[in-house]
């Protein structure tokens, strides 16, 4: 009967009440919907780079991460691939040589980092393959080369030309190789297209003198949020020469950044809040002083005041949870059509795409938000009607039972 | 039996500084069953004196006994629980909870209570019937007249079988007519179920049917 009560008192001002139901309804979709955002930008941006060049983990020397130097190949490489390929977790990895070296055209030359890996074990672990645009992903012939589309602009090469790429090798002599450009990749990062260049493994490891020797195994496993458990499994099977890093411990980075996000969106959060809370305080208390006399009413005729307490909680509470449900119903649904085409923001893209996110932001409704979101607008709408409900059990019965 | 008990009673209101006594020493004694009508000329200390006896308000001085049971003792709760239970109050209007059917309005002080829903609905339909007023079970106060509230009014103060009902001016907005009628309810209560009636008032009527008639004048009773 109270929640009766409380729930025809609500439809007493319909105007005032279909107002603070919208604006809960409104803050809730805002509040997911900037979600989805930040949720989607960080996700893109993280899972871009895990798809470029990180993977979940990378084995190197113990050293390598740091300083990658041509010397740093990893020991008893069979012992590590054995480990990694007895590990159920573990769907893919890819051996790759890594150094750093110059490539030159006829017009022009820069500092690349220069990738030797096996065609069909790196498109197992990394987005390269699906990433070419012209021409086509390397075939493991000798002196296949696939670059950058800003490389190649940089460079002035197109499909077919003609490239040399010079590296030091371990011994400090200059490997040096002349490649025939097979590809060009377009990736969401512009950085990563300026300046990482793939090569046949084979080739890399004559070109810098390398023998059968590599300098990373990375690896994909089953579902990213194993990284760390696997990355472990694999560090007590392992040498203590050897490094096993997961993608937290090689992007900090963007690990501090996803972190950052998600404080920013908490403050976002507070606001929304906070508006909200002085929405339906204000309209409470204008509910509670247009009922001083049916208060005085209800204390006269023996209803305890923490009942009329609870009867202007519920009322906002009522709202809030209504407001909630719509707001989260609604913003999912409008979020659907946007995780799908996704939102574009190539007006910025630039600076977005040397972020490793791309142009087109697919935003992403968190779990743990939805359902923060779920509790936290009620226990607002509560909070919010402590005062009021405080002012209304203040009233003296007397008083209030003379004012109309 | 006696029910309430006034021993002196003053009641002091601070108006912009000026004291006021509302009541200014009233000693009462009400026995059970009594018909009661407090009368006296407007801004004459009923009102103040009703709501003190209703224990909405506390005397300045005096203390006042219910049952035996000293008032001043008791805490908010303990009055609150008290009106519940042993009170029934008519105010001169909107005694009604606007939102709630005039059923409704009735089963909410059972509510309150704890009584059962089946039995709250079939005491409130056989006191709607036993007063003549079935037929507005399902309007709300704003679809009444001034008189169907009131009668309303009346099935609530008395639905829970209180002890006393005060009634503040209970045909002050209704015309002689329809007042006389709520009034001959409110006589068959009193006769019928022995509940104890104490009016304020000043319309004729009213006083007329008195059964002992109080005047206050000057927040002091005048003489009986
Ligand atoms: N809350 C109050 N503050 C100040 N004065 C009051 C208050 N309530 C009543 N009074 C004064 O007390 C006197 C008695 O009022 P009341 O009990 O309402 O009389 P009645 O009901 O007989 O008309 C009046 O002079 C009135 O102005
Ligand atoms: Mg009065």
């Amino acid at each position: 009967m109270l929640i009766k009560l409380a729930w025809r008192n609500l439809w007493r001002n319909k105007r005032r009440s279909t107002i603070v139901l919208l604006s809960v309804i409104v803050g809730v979709n805002a509040m997911l919907f900037m979600d989805g955002m930040t949720n989607g930008m960080l996700s893109q941006i993280l899972f871009n780079q895990i798809s470029l060049s990180t993977s979940h983990i990378q084995i190197h020397n113990k050293g390598f991460s740091d300083n990658k130097t041509v010397q740093g190949i990893i020991k008893d490489s069979e012992k590590v691939e054995k480990a990694i390929s007895n590990n159920p977790d573990v769907t893919a990895y890819s051996r790759r040589v890594i150094t750093f070296g110059l490539l030159s055209s006829a017009s022009n030359s820069t500092g690349v980092y220069i990738y030797g890996v096996i065609p069909e074990e790196e498109e197992k672990v990394s987005r390269i393959k699906s990433s070419i645009i012209e021409g086509n992903y390397l075939s493991n012939a000798k002196n296949e080369i696939i670059i950058g589309k800003k490389l190649a602009e940089k460079l002035k090469v197109g499909l077919g030309d003609k490239v040399v790429a010079l590296a030091n090798t371990p011994d400090g002599t200059i490997g040096s190789e002349v490649f025939r450009v097979a590809g060009i990749f377009k990736t969401p990062s512009s950085e990563f297209d300026k300046a990482f260049i793939y090569i046949p493994l084979a080739t890399s490891q004559s070109m810098l003198d390398l023998g059968e020797s590599f300098h990373e195994f990375a690896i994909i496993t089953k579902n990213y949020k194993q990284s760390n458990s696997v990355r472990d499994e694999l560090t007590s099977k392992l040498d203590a020469g050897i490094e096993v890093l997961s993608y937290e411990d090689l992007l900090p980075f963007i690990i501090i950044q996803l972190d950052m996000y998600k404080e920013s969106m908490f403050v976002v959060n507070f606001i929304i809040s906070l508006a909200l809370i002085f929405g339906i305080i204000n309209s409470t208390l204008m509910s509670v002083f247009e009922r001083i006399q049916e208060i005085g009413v209800l204390m006269s005729i023996g209803m305890r005041i923490w009942k009329i307490f609870g009867m202007v909680v519920l009322e906002a509470l009522i709202l809030g949870v209504f407001g909630t449900v719509i707001g989260v119903v609604s913003g999912y649904l409008i979020n659907i059509p946007f995780s799908i085409y996704g939102i574009d923001l190539s007006f910025f893209a630039e600076s977005l795409e040397s972020f490793a996110m791309g142009s087109i932001l697919y935003p992403q409704l968190s779990v743990e938000n939805f359902i923060i979101t779920l509790f936290m607008i009620p226990l607002i709408s509560v909070i919010a009607a402590l005062y009021p409900a405080y002012r209304a059990i203040k009233l003296e019965p007397v008083y209030a039972i003379r004012y109309v | 039996m006696e029910l309430i008990k006034t021993e002196n009673i003053i009641k002091t209101y601070q108006d912009n500084g000026v004291p006021v006594h509302a009541v200014n020493g009233i000693s009462l004694e009400v026995n059970e069953g009594e018909h009661i009508v407090l009368a006296g000329p407007s801004g004459s200390g009923k009102t103040t004196l009703l709501n003190l006896l209703g224990a909405l308000d506390k005397p300045t001085e005096g203390k006042i006994f219910f049952e035996g049971d000293d008032l001043s003792l008791k805490s908010k709760k303990e009055l609150s629980d008290f009106r519940l239970h042993k009170l029934g109050f008519i105010f001169q209007a909107y005694n009604l909870i606007p939102v709630l059917t005039a059923m409704e309005n009735i089963e909410f002080s059972m509510m309150l209570l704890g009584v059962p829903e089946a039995e709250r609905h079939q005491r409130s339909e056989s006191l709607l019937e036993e007063l003549g007023i079935a037929e507005l079970k399902n309007k709300r106060p704003n679809e009444m007249s001034g008189g169907q509230q009131q009668r309303v009014a009346v099935a609530r103060a008395i639905i829970n079988n209180p002890k006393l009902v005060l009634a503040d001016e209970p045909t002050a907005n209704l015309d002689s007519k329809t007042g006389g009628h709520l009034l001959d309810l409110m006589d068959k209560m009193n006769e019928e179920k022995n509940i104890t009636f104490i009016f304020a008032s000043h319309d004729q009527q009213v006083i007329e049917r008195a059964r002992r008639l109080v005047k206050i004048k000057d927040g002091l009773v005048d003489n009986e």
